[in-house]
């Protein structure tokens, strides 16, 4: 039996506090409804890790939105997908033409994955399709993508926390974090 | 309409690949093959290594060094360099890319260095298989010819001589640098038909 992880042990940095996390939701959400007010709006998001941002920024928001999610497969999450084509895993519940669509992502590195999705939600003309993402990492962008909202614009470093995961842990925290490289490079 | 600077050299290259056809170039690193992989997964379309961009003339005009991207990303006009040399090897390369986009203020080149793919395979969970693909490890032994062998610098057969050793540069370091250059840009991309998707065994002189 492996060791238990000690989740908060294994963060060597807090880069974004749950503080400022929640401010910015706050801040977000007031944007957001004043933009789309007297719209249809749909929060499409993007699992799982933009599901802790997804359930506040929705509460921040203060106009009718309807709410679905979506799930592709990730590059080398087996060894199979590593030599396919990116996956549907989950797709959307109800018919987005026509609604004020805003993809909600909980970070945007390469873009890769934004990109395809965009692809994927226009071809079901939506009437406008916007992003919001809670964490920008520009450092490795291969595809630029316009985004719309931006919590934060962070540095080029691995991090896990509120949503985001390394080997599927570390969604629960509160807050973003810096993981120990040793954590990853199975160090001591 | 291209740059007539630059030259084509395998124009209309299909890079998405057709289904029961393997059009898999032959990578000079097993790094590229990966990002290959990835693009592919995410449906991105790619063309490896479609041009060379001249960056370096003597006064007769003759190129004396060029550079040609891994990668060209057709649908985001887009060229993408990957390197594995540490970082403190890639000053060579830095400065050819610093001179292309003196050259070629138009062209859009992103450049990944080894602490980039190493992110990337961190991200997808696969940092195992960055560790066998960074650095010389990855890199395909590059067909040699007898001259080159005898040029050195610091080649094979000046090692196995008692050469002086380089501390800094490893063999495919300096490899990987010259795929790069003018003199065989070619020359260094292709070793059999397929791609590799593991490191090689290495030769003496890597070792």
């Amino acid at each position: 039996m492996s060791a238990p992880v000690d989740l908060k042990a294994d963060v060597a940095e807090v880069l974004v506090s749950e503080e400022a996390i929640q401010a910015k939701v706050r801040e977000l959400g007031q944007r957001i409804s004043d933009d789309y007010r007297g719209r249809n709006l749909t929060l499409v998001s993007v699992l799982k890790g933009s599901l802790p941002f997804m359930a506040d920024l929705m509460r921040a928001i203060d106009v009718p939105v309807r709410i679905d999610l979506m799930e592709v497969s990730s590059y080398g999450g087996t060894a199979t997908e590593s030599s396919g084509l990116v996956r549907i895993l989950k797709d959307l519940s109800a018919s987005i033409a026509e609604e004020d669509v805003l993809l909600v992502e909980d970070i945007i590195d390469t873009g890769l994955t934004l990109n395809y999705l965009i692809r994927y939600l226009r071809g079901k003309n939506p009437a406008s399709l916007r992003i919001c993402t809670l964490l920008d990492k520009p450092a490795r962008r291969l595809v630029e993508i316009p985004v719309d909202y931006t919590g934060f614009t962070i540095e080029d470093r691995f991090v896990v926390g509120y949503g985001l995961d390394y080997g599927e842990l570390y969604r629960n925290l509160r807050f973003v974090g810096v993981l120990r490289p040793e954590v990853y490079s199975g160090g001591g | 309409m291209s740059d007539p600077r630059s030259v084509e050299t395998d124009p209309g290259v299909p890079s998405t690949p057709d289904p029961g056809v393997d059009p898999s170039p032959a990578f000079a690193h097993a790094s590229e093959a990966e990002l290959s992989r990835i693009l592919d997964f995410y449906a991105v379309r790619w063309e490896y290594e479609p041009r060379v961009f001249p960056i370096l003339w003597n006064t007769d005009g003759d190129v004396l060094e060029s550079f040609s991207p891994d990668f060209y990303l057709p649908d985001l006009d887009l060229y993408v360099e990957l390197t594995t040399l540490r970082q403190k090897l890639v000053r060579k390369k830095n400065r050819k890319l610093r001179r292309l986009r003196e050259l070629y203020p138009e062209v859009r080149i992103k450049l990944f260095y080894a602490r980039d793919f190493r992110a990337l395979m961190l991200k997808y969970g696969r940092l195992t298989l960055a560790e066998e693909l960074t650095g010389t490890s990855g890199q395909v032994t590059p067909e040699r010819t007898y001259d080159e062998l005898l040029a050195g610098p610091f080649g094979p057969l000046e090692r196995a001589a008692g050469g002086p050793p380089d501390a800094e540069t490893p063999a495919g370091a300096e490899l990987e640098a010259d795929t790069t250059t003018a003199a065989a840009p070619r020359r260094r991309r292709r070793r059999g038909p397929g791609a590799p998707t593991r490191a090689p065994e290495r030769t003496a002189a890597e070792r």
